[in-house]
């Protein structure tokens, strides 16, 4: 009693030292957590004016909005915090239990207080909460403010349209002078300024980043070098080696240029050198550059003028490097007009001068893209498919567009359309060569004779089929590949924001409704790959079993392979069912389902059902296994499968019979191989009136004992079957060990019988029957009945050989 | 075994690329969560025994109970007599 006051009281006490201790500590967390949350929202609420203040300018909004994001993020965050505490509070008050009822016995003050406590901090916590939910949306509807602003300056931009006389007849010329010598003056003194006290730095950076472009260079033709270099001496190679080496040689030395830019901008960033006036031209001219050499690599890949072998459309050397330099050229004077327009913005120049270099950019573009079109392809022009002419027209109102909507003052929209056709086009064009590899990967062989294919090939020991699977498999994956990366890539172009796009795609794959049943991608892709997950175990795992396993062991056959296929079937049942259910298709609706079909199915698929319970019973029961001969109704053969439905059975003539399993189940089944092969076969011998009988019982015994294949015991034995009308017939009984060997035996008894006889003398009788014809002077009618009897008597006389079926089966 | 390996990379890929967090509801009754996601605060029922994925990139929830959680985007919630706990 005294020792249970004491843990009582000792209980009391410890829980008050650790709350008191968590209560301190906890308090001090509140508070912290209070005041990061207090300085997220002064910044929350100090973006609202800079918004509006800086509503005109798009990339100050887009700068605004990446701030926002992480506001919101950190505003997340501060609640996250919170989770372990509140875990912690919930579970202690879970155990506390609720308070009692009025009329209940009385609590201790210690657990009521603590549960006051606890329920005080509680609500403390959810209050902050709260507020960190408001500053949320508050953050969010500012992020949506932002995209909400950036549309309409996009909009406003395409859609506002200049006065173009008035802008040219201002002094363009002297504008553009004077910005040109700003320009010289600014970089003149960021270049003083880096000789003077950053030269070292500079030069470093220098250093490093072409020390990282020729590592990337070195580094990438060695080990992508074999993908990328066309073989001149090739007189035609493969379409899919074409193309991969067209991709190659854009990625490579792309992504090497792509690198070497970014080292050198990550070097100049770091070393201080860029001002930010500077930084800003800095990045421009190399994404510029970038741009201009992945579309310069990418038209000398698909067109290939220098090895016509090698070129993926049929394009003429001659027009072929023409194309290049014009592509290219609509690269760079893009490239130049984008360029620019920041060194505008940098500089504050003024509008007309930037109106005026625009228009001049989107015309010579469009001027460009329509020389293009106009470009002759190839000198055979007779075989040029109307495709080919829709897609020249196509290109020349392209080129007409951006043109059109220069010289009628839409400035913004040229310039739209010029950037769009550059980059689009060259994501586009990419993407084509993307699906054109993935369709030649699908075509038959096409992958067996590739690298990868081959490589695949002896590593996984694979025959043709499965190498072309393979190939099908790997164009469906690259043509997703290319989608996904392709499509987004273009809606980012198009003035998209990432945000929306992953919200599309988060929807997409998590379920559109229709009516009370969601179907969702996700689930759906889930629960095929769970299916296939588990169906590949299966697999595995039968053949572990029966490879590893079954074969160690002295089982039977028939056991191993009703266990494989037993295997096999639950493990079909385990994936389907774990796959529905992975797919977020509720089983306790498919059982109602199941339930109120049932009757119907008991109905309708009595036979197929019935067939699958005897299908169970086979592999159960086991009356025959693969490889058993066996006798059914009119069908004898081998079996060769045995199945749930049905079972394949392969008759002497080589013809399959599929005997459904109820059969099996319901009638007699003869099996010549149950238990084991022995069987005996009966060979009748007739000799004639007046043969030595004991000579032929003797003869025959030697006969069945000579013979190696049959069994010595149980011996042979010569049955004296009957006094026959016309002859002593004898039946020879041998036992076979083989049943299977039956006929070989039966013919070698046959042939030694008959020579055995002719050596001694025996005479196997002929039926022959004498015929007394009475009244032959009467008429000639009778003579002809009279014959017709004596041939019903030869007929009749027949079974008299007696051959019986069932040796003859054999 | 190399196709299972691509599918099983595909399939990642793809459950990577949205990973959203899940509630999953153990009552006999229907219960209502309120779910604060970007700038909109949305209802969501979960029937009985049914499983919802939501909430993709960080969200508040307000249980059935009356608490509130933040969410990353990855947690699975059970619902268990109106109270909600994290996985």
């Amino acid at each position: 009693m005294k020792s249970k006051l004491f843990f009582g009281l000792l209980r009391v006490f410890l829980i008050l030292v650790v709350t008191t201790a968590s209560t301190l500590a906890f308090g001090a967390f509140i508070d912290d957590q209070r005041a990061v949350f207090t300085t997220i929202k002064a910044k929350v609420e100090a973006m609202g004016p800079k918004i509006i203040a800086d509503s005109n300018d798009d990339s100050k909004l887009a700068q605004y909005r990446i701030e926002l994001d992480k506001l919101a993020k950190d505003v997340l965050d501060v609640a996250v915090a919170f989770r372990p505490r509140l875990a912690e509070i919930n579970k202690r008050l879970t155990d506390l239990g609720p308070a009692p009822a009025v009329d209940a016995p009385l609590e201790t003050t210690a657990v009521s207080d603590e549960r006051k406590r606890l329920a005080t901090e509680k609500s403390a916590i959810n209050a902050l909460l709260g507020e960190t939910e408001d500053l949320s949306i508050e953050a969010n509807k500012q992020v949506d403010d932002i995209a909400e602003r950036r549309r309409n300056l996009f909009a406003a931009d395409l859609t506002k349209r200049v006065d173009i006389k008035t802008v040219l007849a201002s002094e363009v010329g002297s504008a553009a002078r004077e910005e040109a010598a700003t320009l010289v003056k600014m970089v003149n003194s960021w270049f003083t300024f880096v000789t003077n006290f950053k030269l070292q730095s500079v030069l470093g950076a220098t250093f490093f980043a072409l020390l990282s472009a020729v590592i990337m260079f070195i580094g990438g033709s060695r080990l992508f070098g074999r993908f990328y270099s066309r073989d001149a001496r090739s007189d035609d190679p493969s379409y899919l080696s074409r193309l991969s080496v067209a991709f190659w040689s854009t990625l490579i030395p792309t992504t090497t240029v792509a690198i070497f830019l970014t080292v050198s901008y990550f070097f100049f960033d770091y070393f201080k050198v860029l001002r930010p006036d500077i930084r800003e031209i800095f990045i421009s001219a190399l994404s510029t550059i970038a741009i201009v050499y992945f579309v310069y690599r990418l038209a000398s890949a698909v067109l290939s003028p220098d090895m016509p072998n090698w070129r993926l459309l049929p394009v003429d050397p001659r027009p072929g490097r023409l194309l290049v330099w014009l592509v290219t050229a609509t690269a760079i004077v893009s490239g130049l007009d984008t360029f620019t327009n920041v060194i505008n913005e940098v500089l504050g120049s003024p509008l007309s001068l930037t109106i005026a270099k625009s228009l001049v950019g989107t015309v010579l573009v469009g001027v460009l893209v329509m020389a293009i079109s106009l470009v002759k392809p190839s000198q055979q022009s007779s075989v040029a498919s109307v495709s080919k002419l829709n897609f020249r027209n196509g290109l020349f109102v392209l080129g007409l567009l951006p043109l059109i909507a220069a010289l009628l003052g839409y400035i913004g929209l040229a310039r739209f359309i010029s950037q769009q056709i550059v980059i689009t086009g060259a994501i586009l064009i990419t993407m084509y060569l993307g699906f054109k590899s993935a369709q030649s990967l699908s075509s038959e062989g096409a992958f067996a004779v590739s690298s990868i294919g081959k490589s695949a090939q002896r590593r996984f020991a694979l025959d043709d089929l499965g190498v072309d699977r393979l190939g099908v498999l790997a164009s469906i994956i690259v043509n997703l590949l290319v989608l996904i990366i392709g499509i987004p890539l273009i809606l980012l172009q198009w003035r998209f924001q990432w945000d929306d796009i992953r919200s599309w795609v988060f929807k997409a794959l998590n379920g559109f409704t229709v009516g009370s049943v969601t179907i969702s991608l996700i689930g759906v892709i889930t629960g095929i790959f769970m299916f296939a997950l588990i169906w590949a175990l299966t697999r595995w795992f039968q053949r572990w079993l029966d490879g590893k396993v079954l074969s160690r062991g002295k089982i039977d056959s028939g056991v191993r392979h009703s266990i494989r296929t037993a295997i096999g079937y639950a493990g079909i049942a385990l994936a389907i069912l774990v796959g529905i259910s992975s797919a977020g298709i509720d089983l306790t609706s498919l059982a109602l389902v199941a339930g109120a079909l049932s009757l119907g199915i008991g109905f309708g698929l009595q036979n197929i059902v019935s067939n699958f319970v005897s299908g169970l019973i086979l592999l159960a029961e086991r009356p025959f296994k693969v490889g058993d001969w066996i006798e059914a109704g009119s069908t004898a053969g081998i079996v060769k499968k045995i199945s749930v439905r049905a079972t394949e059975v392969e008759t002497f003539h080589r013809q399959t019979v599929i005997l459904p399993n109820s059969e099996l189940i319901n009638a007699a089944v003869g099996n010549w191989t149950h238990r084991n092969k022995l069987g005996r076969i009966d060979i009748p011998v007739s000799v004639t009136y007046g043969s030595d009988v004991r000579l032929v019982q003797a003869v025959l015994m030697d006969i069945g004992r000579s013979n190696p294949m049959v069994l010595k015991s149980p011996e042979p034995f010569v049955l004296f079957a009957g006094f026959g009308r016309t002859a002593l017939d004898f039946e020879l009984r041998v036992h076979l060990n083989d049943i299977t060997q039956s006929p070989l035996v039966q013919n070698a008894v046959r042939f030694a019988i008959i020579e055995r006889f002719n050596e001694l003398g025996i005479d196997i009788p002929v039926p022959a029957r004498d015929i007394a014809i009475r009244g032959l002077a009467g008429d000639s009618i009778s003579l002809t009945g009279a014959v017709l009897t004596s041939t019903t008597a030869i007929e009749k006389a027949k079974p008299v050989r007696k051959t019986p079926a069932k040796s003859l089966k054999a | 075994m190399n196709k299972f390996n691509v599918a099983l990379a595909a399939v990642l890929m793809m459950t990577g690329a949205a990973s959203a967090a899940s509630v999953i509801n153990r009552d006999a009754d229907a219960q209502t969560l309120i779910v604060t996601e970007g700038a909109s605060k949305s209802e969501l029922a979960v029937g009985p025994g049914e499983t919802v994925e939501f909430c993709s990139a960080g969200c508040f929830v307000t249980m059935p109970n009356g608490d509130r959680q933040a969410l990353t985007g990855s947690e699975t919630i059970e619902i268990k007599g109106g109270v909600g706990t994290i996985k």
